[in-house]
């Protein structure tokens, strides 16, 4: 009796951990969301312009939220909830953090919030990071970070409709740690690394 | 007394910390009055595209047009000096302080003081083994001429008269113009000025800022001096003819004309495809994966958009990047329209298999109107063949990704995405 009761617990066991591990093996990895829903939830989840008066704003921002939208700028700018991003809090950033030989960035808050997020920025100031990848402090975006240089070949005109857009957006306090030096990449061939899914802002 | 004990452990800690910090700060300081304090300066803010030793290959260098200058060679196009000689300090200065419109290069007016400016002029210019072998040889710069419609009228007769247009079009912004594709000396990609666009001139728009670029030419790029060419009075009203181009920008536009400008965009954009392909592929960043790098993330030559740059995903395995080139083996040659199209926007592969949401951002890119996904695959198409060939994404060995995956799920700790330098893929002859 003691044997079976031996032999079945072992079973049993077994069973438990490889249910586990086929759990594991077929759970889908980030998102509940089929990918080809994926980015239509992206799409919708930038704010739209139809409620700004000015019919010539309106359209400029509209043209700002279709290059926001499609140059993905909510893929490092996200902000992460409880269960992936929570695309109510749109560009709020801190979901993903970069380490690099040079330091460690953590993804901007680009609502136009006062105190933290580009609400005190002047539109040059903002238009620069994205030609130059300069900030107001004098620093220089890493560009395999924040892929500045791509959005630098952006028309002068392009930029300005980002920045009418982005000013758009509805203002969300998150502040985001500022860059940390230290943290150096320790992969052997490796140039940088980045963490993704947890949310680096401080509530 | 714990509590003392602990505190005098934290004092200790403390004054130790503080020492060894303001030590560091002493030592670093000994190193940089040693070093000139224009390397300084140049480190701190200029290696990002200048590049450490001033070839104008910095990390960031490859993605941009025009390519950032390199200052080994001495060459310069914003000058106010003649042709042939190099620019004065005032030039140098004047371009860090202003920046140089339509490029990547910011004006550092007030992000960086007089003196450090200067500093990092004088270092920019130790760069080039030439410097300082001929002297600058300044401009005379008369009072110019008051812009009127007959100094316009004439200064039209000299843009016919010099041909301008074979580059910057009978209208300024290219139409008609015979040649469209440009190189500099160094046989990086360039374009010519829209010059009904003045918030782009590289070296401002003013007249006199133009008349200094006929009179002076733009060192390294195909627009000569007008020296010899033209009469002092006809550059002068050349000038002015080109100031009367300008047209109004987007941000002083009022609804009527920005309807009018978005429709002119899109019927350009449809007219010729590839160039607009080339422009989202330029700006959606696809080469900053797309492309293998080296330790100084600099792109490997001849291999931009070649793919191979080799992005692990930690637990999901490695993932190289595809090779994007019009190779018919290894590259897109042999894929149809819709292949591609999928795979950008539903991150689906040719053979069926799928890639995670991210670096590869198909969400994102679904979001791209149809006209637009067409003008990416067509300018595809036309990107010079590579052989490059890139083996498929691999999964690490099962018990590690399970335990990877355990990690994240539950333990939640975050899964690195790392990038690496070098090429994964086998590199072919090319063809």
């Amino acid at each position: 009796m003691k044997k079976f009761l031996k032999w079945a617990l072992l079973v049993l066991a077994v069973i438990v951990v490889c249910g586990f591990g086929a759990f594991l093996y077929f759970i889908p990895p980030f998102f509940i969301t089929p990918p080809e829903d994926f980015g239509k939830a992206l799409a919708d989840a930038a704010p739209p312009v139809t409620d700004i008066a000015d019919p010539a704003q309106r359209a400029i921002a509209a043209r700002g939220r279709y290059l926001v939208t499609t140059h993905g700028c909510i893929g490092c700018h996200a902000t992460n909830g409880s269960q992936g991003p929570d695309l109510t809090k749109y560009l709020a950033g801190g979901a993903l953090k970069f380490q690099t030989p040079h330091g460690t960035f953590i993804s901007r808050n680009l609502t136009p919030d006062q105190e933290t997020g580009i609400g005190r920025r002047t539109d040059d100031e903002v238009k620069r990071v994205l030609r130059s990848g300069t900030f107001p402090d004098g620093h220089v975006a890493i560009g395999t970070v924040m892929p500045w240089p791509a959005f630098s070949n952006w028309t002068e005109e392009d930029r300005h409709a980002v920045v009418v857009y982005l000013r758009h957006l509805k203002p969300i306090a998150h502040r985001i740690p500022d860059p940390a030096p230290g943290n150096a990449v320790t992969i052997p061939g490796a140039i940088e690394q980045d963490y993704a899914g947890r949310d680096y802002g401080i509530k | 007394m714990t509590l003392t004990k602990r505190m005098r452990r934290y004092a200790c800690v403390f004054v130790l910390q503080t020492a060894f910090v303001g030590g560091l700060a002493w030592l670093t300081n000994i190193g940089a009055g040693a070093q000139p304090r224009g390397k300084a300066v140049y480190d701190a803010h200029c290696v990002e595209c200048h590049g450490a030793s001033g070839k104008g290959d910095g990390p960031s260098a490859a993605y941009l047009i025009p390519r950032p200058r390199d200052f080994t060679t001495g060459k310069y196009k914003i000058r106010s000096t003649e042709s042939g000689t190099p620019p004065s300090d005032e030039d140098l200065i004047g371009s860090v302080r202003r920046g140089l419109y339509g490029t990547a290069m910011p004006g550092w007016d007030r992000l960086l003081s007089d003196t450090e400016i200067g500093d990092v002029v004088q270092y920019v210019k130790s760069l080039s083994p030439q410097s300082g072998a001929q002297p600058a040889k300044p401009i005379a710069i008369g009072d110019g001429l008051p812009s009127s419609p007959a100094s316009i009228a004439r200064g039209q007769q000299a843009y016919d008269k010099l041909q301008c247009g074979k580059c910057h079009g009978t209208d300024g912004r290219g139409t008609g113009a015979v040649a469209t594709t440009f190189e500099d000396d160094w046989r990086m990609p360039l374009r010519a000025a829209d010059l009904t666009e003045p918030w782009t001139f590289h070296g401002g728009a003013t007249s006199r800022d133009i008349y200094l670029r006929f009179r002076s030419g733009m060192t390294g790029t195909p627009m000569p001096s007008f020296a010899d060419a033209a009469s002092e009075a006809e550059m002068w009203d050349l000038a002015n003819y080109v100031v009367s181009l300008g047209r109004k920008p987007i941000w002083s536009m009022d609804a009527a004309e920005v309807q009018q400008f978005y429709t002119h965009l899109d019927a350009k954009a449809k007219a010729d495809p590839v160039r607009r392909g080339a422009q989202l592929v330029d700006t959606l960043g696809c080469g900053l994966c797309h492309s293998p790098v080296d330790q100084e993330k600099r792109v490997l030559p001849g291999m931009r958009l070649a793919g191979g740059m080799l992005i692990r995903i930690v637990p999901f395995g490695d993932f190289p990047t595809g090779n994007l080139t019009s190779d018919k083996a290894t590259g897109l040659g042999d894929w149809t329209n819709d292949e591609i199209k999928r795979v950008i926007t539903k991150g689906i592969l040719r053979d069926g298999s799928r890639l995670l949401p991210f670096p590869m951002d198909y969400g994102s890119f679904s979001t791209l109107t149809p006209d637009d996904l067409d003008a990416i695959v067509a300018y595809l198409r036309t990107v010079p063949a590579v052989s490059n060939k890139v083996p498929a994404a691999s999964r690490p060995f099962l018990p590690v990704y399970l335990w990877g995956k355990f990690k994240m799920l539950i333990l939640g700790s975050d899964p690195p995405m790392v990038f690496f330098a070098g090429n994964a893929g086998a590199k072919g002859t090319p063809r």
